[in-house]
């Protein structure tokens, strides 16, 4: 029986997922982009990028452009397979295989 | 272990977020396409103002630079997001738009205030036919262009209408894409 992922399941980090997911391979999204399709704030946001580069599901670069600093976050392959885990399981749960 | 209907939430939350995703994306894009055109009929409709002879040329130029700037655009989009933009298919539909516009105009035998007039109503129909499948913005940028359009075509007679037409297509893309990149 497949179980939910603790680290996805959380509400913002399933959102930051979903969107990272959502991209071309090796494709990432800047750190005010998130910051605006999830409506979470400054701290939050980073703190949940950190729990999921930690769990290896997230890649973060920091580069600068022009004189601005830019954080951009990619999705592993290791996290689009937790993910893609995590919606299966949804999914199962819904179709009430699993109680 | 959750119960079906947080499941069912989690999944809409998953949905809802792919597709503000999809939306930011199309805006972006469109956003600086629009930047270009703003710039290049302001400068057209201007050009036309001051040297009426030359109106015809001005627009070719017009075009041929906003191809150039299309291909630009979608290659420097391609190499930061890794996302296909611009393929055959939206050329194909790009010249299918432009040879019916063309049709309309030879058919209709329209003078040149008309054809002024024409393609920003045609072209922004189809903003706001996108508006329909990709964002409300599209909409409201298309219906504010073509209402101004009309209004100078009824109110602003001889050559003034070109730098009504300057202002308010013009501008009126350049503003509606820097809104765009901000929403």
């Amino acid at each position: 029986m497949a179980e939910l992922d603790d680290i996805i399941h959380q509400p913002l980090r399933l959102k930051i997922m979903a969107a990272l997911n959502a991209l071309p391979v090796s494709a990432g999204l800047e750190f005010s982009r998130l910051k605006k399709l999830t409506g979470a704030t400054d701290g939050n946001l980073g703190a949940h990028i950190e729990t999921l580069a930690k769990a290896g599901y997230v890649q973060v670069d920091k580069a600068f452009v022009g004189k601005k600093p830019q954080t951009t976050v990619t999705a592993t392959a290791t996290g689009r397979g937790a993910f893609a885990r995590h919606v299966a399981t949804l999914q199962e749960i819904i179709a009430g295989k699993q109680v | 272990m959750i119960d079906s209907k947080q499941a069912t939430d989690a999944l809409a939350d998953i949905d809802d977020t792919v597709r503000r995703l999809r939306q930011s994306l199309i805006y972006r894009f469109t956003s600086t396409i629009m930047l270009m055109w703003g710039v290049l009929v302001f400068a057209g409709n201007i050009s036309g103002w001051f040297w009426p002879r030359y109106g015809l040329y001005f627009w070719i130029a017009v075009y041929v630079l906003a191809t150039a700037g299309l291909f630009a655009i979608s290659a420097r989009n391609y190499a930061q997001s890794r996302i296909r933009t611009f393929d055959r298919r939206y050329i194909l539909s790009f010249l299918f738009i432009i040879a019916f516009g063309i049709f309309c105009c030879v058919l209709g035998q329209f003078t040149g205030r008309q054809q002024s007039t024409f393609w920003p109503v045609y072209i922004m129909l189809f903003y706001m036919l996108a508006g329909v499948w990709f964002g409300t913005a599209f909409i409201v940028i298309g219906a504010a262009i073509i209402a101004l359009t009309l209004i100078g075509y009824v109110y602003i007679p001889g050559m003034p209408f070109l730098l009504w037409m300057a202002v308010v297509n013009g501008g009126g893309l350049f503003v509606g894409g820097l809104w765009m990149r901000r929403s």
